[in-house]
């Protein structure tokens, strides 16, 4: 019988993937040794490919390409939004304004005001930076767990897809970042399983039918390994199997894809995943008795998600994926540790500045802000992180907040805590998400509870007042009561201006409701969207609380 | 030569400011990192720019080709007044500015290529045949280019008029872009681009016949380089017989015709622009062998 193509080309892959992620682990492994060198080398880079630029020309930014000491004191501090003028004219010239790369895609990601963003995806990032840092963390996984590459069923990859683009700004395609379809070139992200059946775009753009896909073709083969950016993704792997159990089975019993003829029969794993199935907590364990590694952001409140990790792996290595967004790398992981990864001193070059400044206001005003390179930072201290990408969007301020964690041959050990920001204030208390977290987890210990997925929204009455949904055990009004008061009074110690409304009576009593495991992971699936399924993110801040009355059943309002 | 056994490469893409009488142009460039093997200077048609060639640049610059095209006055981003041209000599000054400065940023020892499409081709023509215009090239292509479309079209009374033409009205070029292309994507493109010029003021129709005139009655003969006429196999806009008498008559026995499989007239948004620019590069870098060594 043929080898089918999207084997051959799996065949062909193998060997050359490996090597190329062994490289690039390798390298990054070299720069966490010489951080310095590695930062000067990317600031050295990004000058070179941008000083003749339209945009670097026009301000006189050019000058720093003879002193590069002068980067930091020429150029200004941006927000995206600032950089909204230069990217309207790069649409225009596609390479040039920014830097001097031809623009091969826009990078499409939420925008502060609701327009998607265009984050620059530029050949030389895409060579120089992008592709190396995902092989870089692909190296990471197969030198952990070398049999992800054992054969061509052995890994599910649900961290890109390959989806045709619809989506034209002055001819050149605006896709997620995740989206890797169509291939650029050959230097492109070119793993062995880019032709599988359940990876190309063929397969259903929705996120239940491209899931129903994945499993339908993985099912009753030996899978070790499920990858993916988000856990809620790999909750929803979980909850779909179950969900469509029943046709999964038929289909295998009779050789279908959704009911179409496909492939041979296959009565076994019928069999098999009609009796995982009769289970009503099986875990995917249970459905692939050959798992070992599942890989998904495991800290911030990604980490929320521990428990039910736990449940749907159990006894499955976990890797962490790297810290990132569309508009660039931070950290990429060398090793197991789940919550704290080397800052990527070779993807950007990055700048600092203490948690505690008001950056916002000082950018606001246009006001120099001193800024921490990374052989400044302390372990044990926050920052906002400011970051000089090759793709031309130069000392961006993301709005992360950083933890050093520690310092290991001079490269900062890092990971994400929360967005910058008050989450939400009625009036001045200025509560942080890190605020609301630590309330919550000291509220919940009070009760013997880890703290797992929970909601936080602002309900506007006389007087005002906070609502926290949590997944509980045993959800209760005696829980809810108890755990109302606890975490409102660790608010109270925790932020003194909340304290002050409180006492005073400006602010009402936080409200806690308790719902039942796996609610909250219902209510995030119903809103994952089409078409962004796999970036789609949950998010504990809410500026509303129509989530109460969705994932509790109950209109709030005391 | 190519190296034809290694990866695509790092490019760069470059906008130049080239300051000129009375505003400053755009000479945009595709240039691969490396040795710079050869070099393609683009002449634009009527309603395009550089911002058309983002797919063409790249594969020129991969092919280790330095691809340049100026953004013409008033068109692009290039400075000067929109919907008008200058007077042929300013016209042709630019022109002679532009490639003066690729010359020598380019050197001696690298074969360089003019390629003029649809009007740009007309601009082209007027070029070389322009006494001012001296710095050296290797070799010319004509691309779905009309060259002498008003001496063809116009009877000697509608040509003194034209040339008589003063007035400020426009005048609507009445292109389509289902001539253009058959891909939506690019189509799309070209009805939403906001750079594009789709009109000519009535007296800049009497500056392209001007600039007709310098290659219809020509004052000097060309050098002896080759040169093509590349089209489709046939175009919606262009008549293409009248255009290749041309071109043979210009070029003489340097000539060759040559066609690709499309009846669109820009061939850079067909399915043959990867062989087009393939070509053109191969065409471009043949000329630097030094046959004597």
């Amino acid at each position: 019988m043929d080898i089918p193509h999207w084997q051959k080309h799996w065949n062909d892959r193998r060997a050359p993937f490996a090597d190329e992620c062994r490289q690039a682990r390798d390298a990054l492994l070299s720069d966490l040794k010489q951080p310095g060198v590695a930062q000067q080398r990317v600031l050295a880079d990004v000058i070179d490919m941008s000083a003749g630029s339209v945009h670097w020309r026009e301000r006189g930014y050019d000058a720093v390409a003879a002193d590069p000491g002068l980067f930091r004191s020429v150029l200004p501090i941006m927000r995206y939004d600032d950089f909204v003028p230069e990217i309207e004219r790069e649409t225009r010239t596609k390479g040039g304004t920014l830097t001097c790369s031809p623009v091969l895609r826009w990078l499409k990601t939420s925008g502060t005001t609701g327009v998607p963003k265009l984050v620059p995806y530029t050949l030389h990032w895409l060579l120089t930076y992008r592709i190396p840092a995902m092989k870089a963390m692909w190296g990471t996984y197969l030198e952990y767990h070398p049999e992800l590459l054992d054969h061509p069923y052995a890994t599910l990859d649900t961290q890109t897809v390959r989806e045709d683009v619809f989506d034209f700004v002055h001819g050149i395609g605006h896709q997620a970042v995740s989206n890797r379809h169509p291939q650029i070139n050959s230097r492109d992200w070119n793993p062995p399983w880019y032709e599988s059946p359940w990876f190309g775009p063929a397969v259903p753009s929705a996120h239940e039918g491209r899931m129903y896909h994945r499993i339908r073709h993985l099912v009753g083969r030996d899978l070790h390994y499920i990858s993916a950016i988000n856990p809620s993704t790999l909750i929803s792997l979980r909850d779909l199997l179950a969900a469509h159990g029943t046709d999964l089975v038929r289909d295998l019993r009779e050789g279908t894809l959704e009911g179409r003829p496909y492939t041979e029969p296959d009565e076994r794993a019928a069999r098999h995943l009609e009796d995982v199935l009769r289970k009503p907590d099986f875990s995917l364990k249970d459905v692939w008795p050959s798992l070992t590694l599942y890989t998904c952001w495991l800290s911030a409140s990604a980490g929320l998600y521990a428990a039910k990790l736990d449940a749907v792996f159990p006894g499955v290595d976990k890797l962490p994926f790297m810290s990132c967004g569309t508009e660039g790398v931070t950290t990429i992981p060398v090793d197991d540790s789940p919550h704290s990864q080397p800052l990527a001193v070779g993807q950007a070059y990055f700048e600092f500045v203490p948690a505690d400044v008001p950056l916002g206001e000082l950018v606001d005003s246009g006001e120099p802000v001193h800024t921490l390179l990374f052989d400044e930072v302390e372990p044990g201290r926050d920052y906002h992180l400011i970051m000089t990408q090759g793709n031309g969007l130069y000392r961006l301020w993301t709005g992360d907040i950083y933890r050093v964690d520690r310092i290991v041959d001079g490269t900062p050990w890092v990971h994400f805590v929360h967005r910058d920001g008050i989450f939400h204030s009625f009036t001045g208390e200025k509560i942080t998400e890190s605020q609301v977290t630590e309330a919550i987890r000291r509220g919940l210990a009070a009760s013997g509870l880890g703290t797992g997925l929970y909601m936080c929204g602002p309900r506007w009455a006389e007087p005002p007042y906070y609502i926290v949904v949590t997944e509980a055990p045993e959800p209760s009004p005696r829980l809810d009561r108890a755990l109302s008061a606890d975490v409102d009074s660790a608010l109270h110690e925790i932020n003194i201006e909340y304290a002050s409304k409180r006492d005073s009576g400006r602010l009402g009593a936080l409200e806690v409701v308790t719902v039942p495991h796996d609610a909250i992971t219902a209510y995030i699936e119903s809103r994952r969207q089409a078409g962004n399924a796999t970036q789609y993110k949950y998010k504990p801040f809410q500026q509303d609380i129509d989530f109460v009355a969705a994932v509790s059943g109950r209109i709030s309002g005391r | 030569m190519i190296e034809t056994k290694r990866p695509p490469q790092n490019i760069r893409r470059e906008i130049v400011g080239i300051p000129v009488e009375g505003a400053e142009l755009a000479l945009h460039l595709w240039r691969p990192r490396g040795q710079v093997k050869g070099a393609v200077f683009y002449f634009h048609g009527l309603q395009s720019h550089a911002g058309w060639l983002w797919e063409v640049g790249p594969q020129f610059a991969d092919n280790d080709i330095a691809f340049y095209v100026l953004d013409r006055r008033g068109s692009g981003i290039s400075g000067g007044t929109r919907h008008d041209l200058p007077d042929v000599d300013t016209v042709i000054r630019d022109y002679v500015t532009a490639l003066e400065h690729v010359r020598e940023t380019v050197g001696e020892s690298v074969p360089l290529s003019l390629f003029g499409h649809c009007l740009g081709g007309s601009f082209m023509a007027a070029l070389m045949h322009h006494p001012d215009f001296t710095t050296r090239y290797d070799a010319a292509v004509f691309c779905s280019a009309w060259l002498g479309k008003l001496h063809a079209t116009l009877d000697d009374e509608q040509l003194r008029t034209l040339a008589a033409e003063t007035g400020q009205e426009p005048w609507d070029a009445g292109l389509r872009a289902q001539d253009f292309t058959d891909e939506a994507r690019h189509r799309h493109f070209i009805d939403h681009d906001d750079l594009a010029v789709r009109e000519l003021t009535r007296r800049s129709r009497g500056v392209l016949l001007d600039l007709e005139r310098l290659y219809m009655r020509p004052e000097r003969t060309l050098p002896a380089v080759p040169a093509a006429y590349v089209s489709g196999i046939s175009d919606p806009i262009i008549d293409l017989d009248d255009a290749r008498r041309t071109f043979l008559g210009m070029t003489g026995s340097h000539g060759a015709l040559l066609q690709f499989a499309t009846d669109k007239h820009y061939l850079f948004y067909t399915d043959v622009r990867a062989r087009l620019v393939d070509w053109a590069s191969t065409f471009t870098l043949l000329q630097g062998l030094d046959r004597h060594a």
